[in-house]
């Protein structure tokens, strides 16, 4: 059975957060820290710029997407929600 | 030199109270892992366990450091508390990490990442972690030290290279103290070299007085002494000279012989012609493991000696050659200890540790 695309976007978040706590080292932090709208740098997750850097090669490595123009990209960058419906938008057009 | 304070992270625990008690309470089985290419899949190990690490403060300043840097701050950070001295202007302090393989296990971490995902999919963080300074550099971030710092990589005498170092800091006046060190990290490949060159203690007891065969069992830790020409009341005892390469008289009698052997040597007989019946002798490698920096820990328990005027007996006693090796812990004035590490080519570098003395140096 086919996915529909909340399921898939609810599945991208997860294994986003997953991703982003084991390859940034964000001990004592769990999936269920982190919200969806949160913002990941800054006052939120507290992330930066080094860890922007890793979540380009997270999206590299696991959804096969080149980011390009980092810094004119902030806006995909700024929440698991951004970052999921940009992983979702670009894997649909890439396939 | 002074020693103004110390800090140790190995198997035996996080601090100097841990290894203290381990010297105390002599030989414990090491922790065994699962390697697959070995016959019966085990193999022992003398591996640090950070989760005993409650400084978690300390760990957020490094999150994204490797094992190597988060044992070398520990230890470092410890032994600049210990010192009593943390207010200091930190520019004054400099810093030198000494090391046999440094972040050998990032770097083939960083080569399996350049096979398996290609070089534009690298993470920066695991090439930042690989460079032989970023220990260095955690240390001098996480306890905002702000002096020179350097790495010095040699294969057997790495840490009294860094002292005699250190030594020419402080006499150059380039820095008041110095927070020199040794950390080394386990790993798969060290652990393939181990098992492929030398001889693993299958019983998880490395003899060290057995010279040959020798049979080793790999550790792991970080050691740092922080250091200075200044004296105060927490002068834990100095480092009297280091001399390597031999030639040079040592500083005279001294009350105890400290041996590096740990089954890295294959053969290790040399050390057995540099010992005098007339004075006791220890190695204490069964509590810490086979490490290339080993010097670091003999040397750390050599100043525990000093500072609490006792003799550690050997954790492991076999004396297959009848040398005059000390078997049971027991107090006694302790003066000068002599702490004797040989190479593979029979090259010897010897570090002199004398008691406190405030009307010197």
């Amino acid at each position: 059975m086919q996915k529909n695309n909340g399921q898939e976007l609810a599945e991208i978040k997860k294994t986003l957060k997953n991703l982003l706590i084991k390859d940034l080292s964000l001990e004592d932090i769990t999936p269920d820290d982190i919200r969806d709208d949160d913002a990941l740098f800054g006052e939120g997750l507290g992330l930066d710029s080094l860890d922007a850097v890793e979540i380009v090669v997270i999206l590299q490595r696991n959804f096969g997407l080149e980011v390009k123009d980092l810094e004119n990209r902030k806006d995909v960058f700024y929440s698991i929600d951004t970052l999921a419906k940009y992983v979702l938008e670009n894997k649909k057009n890439g396939s | 030199m002074n020693i103004l304070g110390m800090g140790v992270i190995s198997a035996c625990g996080r601090g100097v109270d841990y290894f203290e008690k381990a010297l105390n309470e002599g030989w414990k089985k090491p922790s065994e892992i699962e390697v697959p290419h070995l016959k019966n899949r085990k193999s022992p190990v003398y591996q640090v366990d950070l989760k005993d690490v409650s400084e978690k403060n300390l760990f957020k300043k490094m999150r994204r450091s490797d094992k190597l840097s988060k044992m070398a701050v520990v230890a470092a950070s410890e032994a600049f508390r210990n010192s009593g001295l943390e207010n200091m202007d930190k520019r004054t302090v400099g810093i030198i990490v000494a090391t046999a393989f440094g972040a050998h296990v990032t770097t083939f971490n960083l080569l399996d990442d350049i096979l398996d995902h290609g070089e534009a999919e690298v993470s920066p963080t695991v090439f930042s972690n690989s460079v032989h300074n970023a220990v260095a550099s955690y240390i001098s971030s996480a306890l905002g030290i702000r002096g020179p710092s350097l790495t010095v990589t040699q294969f057997y005498f790495s840490f009294h290279y860094a002292l005699q170092l250190s030594r020419l800091w402080l006499d150059e006046e380039r820095c008041d103290y110095v927070l020199v060190g040794v950390a080394e990290q386990y790993g798969e490949v060290l652990r393939y070299i181990y098992d492929t060159k030398l001889t693993m203690a299958g019983d998880g007891i490395i003899r060290p007085f057995n010279f040959k065969p020798t049979y080793q069992i790999p550790g792991e830790g970080a050691a740092f002494f922080l250091v200075s020409k200044r004296n105060s009341d927490n002068v834990l005892c100095k480092f009297e000279n280091i001399l390597i390469g031999g030639g040079a008289e040592g500083p005279g009698p001294v009350d105890l012989d400290i041996i590096d052997t740990d089954g890295i040597l294959a053969d290790e007989s040399v050390y057995e012609r540099s010992l005098s019946k007339d004075v006791p002798v220890a190695a204490y490698s069964p509590v810490f493991g086979s490490v290339m920096t080993g010097s670091a820990f003999n040397c750390a328990a050599g100043m525990l000696m000093l500072k609490n005027q006792i003799r550690y007996g050997n954790p492991v006693k076999d004396n297959p050659h009848g040398l005059n090796i000390l078997n049971d812990t027991r107090n006694g004035p302790v003066e000068l200890i002599r702490c004797i590490r040989y190479n593979c080519y029979g090259s010897n570098a010897v570090i002199y540790l004398r008691k406190k003395s405030l009307a010197n140096d």
